[in-house]
């Protein structure tokens, strides 16, 4: 038992690059996407808030893993973006090939980086955690009261100067339920072993298909356990170090 | 789109669907009122061991439990047929007067997908409404129970007539947030080969060869129904919280 274990250890750890490669890059891009969108969503502008609305409602209303398929397999759908030849190529060509060059160039590059199963698994992540996140940071930018920006604006700040004074605050007081949503991302990692990629998870249901063995899924929840455990360890020192300055009263 | 018609096996899928989450969420509610009864029992070992599974549980990703659980209940049946019963026990019961003979085999080692899928998802359901329902429980002031004591009303009592039903309102926000979780967690089903929404568009896909239309449609549909039930769960929020009302009005 315990040396079949070891087998299936070894041969699950070669997922990993994967599995922490696209957890590690989404969960950094959906936090920079996201510290984006909640400041956007201070401003009252109806079209800057309806964009972002509709952003979240569509990617916290349906599944992670249609999102998956819509981005991976969605694009083959078109011919636009797979054959450089089509009529419509060549009716454009005709009047602007310049233009036409670049866009052609841009196309190419975008149908090549979508058949990459990593680029697309990372864009379903980070666009399903951007969402989540900015639910969270919004929360807790509105969470922040109204005191804070009165006494920003009677020293004399603008908008702009006063955010960078209460953004820090905020997002240090969102740490918390923040830190549900880094151990959501990495659980989701686990469901791009159904667009082809190798990762933990994908190696668990490849061994599962040769021996059909308890003991794999065993070996690897304990490799996901170890992951999550660590990430929550780490973000509750973070917690602890940015809201040591409330911990000293 | 000439095709439409292909929306009919899609209506059906979304009933598989359905029927998943509203059975996980019944058997994922009791499971989870069990959960934290357990916990919160004073013999600790018992709530140790139950804190340390739901931890464990909350760190799995979801599509592992899924297909642990479906390739895992079969082995089980296996394990029980020969260690437990070795490969067929014969029983026999003494009654008064004559003998009741029983022989145990486990014949059938398929297991229903749609089954496997409900256990998966109310377990998972249950591992996180536990946390809302403990917060609620802890919400609900001492004062209430003491009183209820003082009623003379016995402890089993005391919990289903007294405590229960004011723990719906501080769990229900909770609730109704993992609900829409488990909707969005029925997708993973397809993976064991229930025929939901997602394995249902999969199919339809390799007919018509119109990906990004027929997920987008399935999107859609997952995005409805969480819209709908969102709705729902505000009037039952409303609702739980009427008897708070004229106190707001009053500080107003």
């Amino acid at each position: 038992m315990s040396d079949k274990f070891f087998y299936y250890l070894s041969h699950l750890i070669n997922g990993l690059p994967i599995t922490i490669s696209l957890s590690l890059a989404g969960i950094l891009s959906a936090c920079i996407i996201s510290i984006g969108l909640s400041i956007l969503l201070i401003s009252k502008r109806w079209y800057i808030i309806h964009p972002i609305r509709i952003f979240i409602t569509v990617f916290t209303g349906t599944p992670l893993l249609v999102q998956l398929f819509l981005i991976y397999y969605g694009p083959a759908q078109f011919q636009v973006t797979r054959e450089s030849s089509s009529l419509l190529w060549q009716v454009f060509y005709y009047y602007n090939p310049t233009q036409c060059y670049i866009l052609r160039e841009f196309l190419h590059y975008l149908w090549q980086l979508l058949s990459y199963p990593w680029f697309c698994a990372y864009l379903a992540l980070t666009l399903n955690s951007a969402a989540y996140t900015t639910l969270i940071f919004h929360g807790a930018l509105k969470a922040v009261p109204q005191g804070h920006w009165q006494a920003c604006s009677a020293l004399g700040m603008n908008r702009t100067q006063s955010l960078k004074v209460i953004l820090p605050y905020a997002l240090k007081r969102a740490l918390s339920s923040y830190s549900n949503e880094v151990i959501f991302v990495v659980k989701g990692t686990a469901l791009t072993s159904t667009i082809t990629l190798m990762d933990v998870m994908g190696y668990n249901q490849f061994l599962n298909g040769q021996y059909y063995d308890f003991t794999i899924f065993i070996a690897t929840g304990c490799i996901y356990i170890l992951i999550n455990g660590l990430l929550s360890i780490i973000m509750r020192l973070l917690e602890k170090k940015a809201l040591a300055f409330e911990n000293n009263q | 789109m000439q095709d439409w018609h292909t929306l009919l096996p899609l209506l059906n899928a979304t009933k598989i669907t359905l029927l998943i989450a509203i059975c996980a969420l019944f058997a994922g509610l009791i499971l989870s009122f069990i959960i934290t009864i357990l916990e919160s029992w004073r013999f600790k070992p018992v709530s140790w061991f139950v804190s340390i599974c739901v931890i464990t549980i909350r760190a799995l990703p979801e599509m592992l439990i899924v297909i642990a659980i479906y390739n895992g209940l079969p082995l089980m049946l296996i394990f029980i047929n020969d260690t437990l019963f070795n490969g067929g026990m014969d029983l026999t019961i003494p009654l008064y007067f004559t003998e009741l003979s029983l022989h145990l085999e486990v014949t059938d080692y398929n297991v229903n997908p749609i089954l496997c899928g409900i256990i998966a998802l109310s377990i998972l359901y249950a591992v996180y409404a536990s946390q809302t329902l403990r917060g609620a429980l802890k919400a609900i002031p001492a004062g209430q129970k003491q009183a209820a004591q003082v009623l003379g009303l016995s402890k089993s009592r005391t919990f289903i007539r007294i405590i229960i039903p004011q723990m719906w309102r501080y769990a229900l926000p909770g609730l109704g947030n993992q609900w829409l979780v488990l909707l969005k967690d029925t997708a993973l089903v397809s993976l064991i080969a229930v025929n939901d929404i997602m394995l249902q568009t999969r199919s339809i896909i390799a007919n018509t060869r119109e990906p990004f239309t027929w997920y987008l449609i399935a999107a859609t549909v997952y995005l409805i129904i969480s819209l709908l039930s969102q709705r729902v769960l505000q009037y039952f929020e409303t609702r739980s919280l009427y008897f708070e009302q004229p106190q707001t009005v009053s500080e107003k």
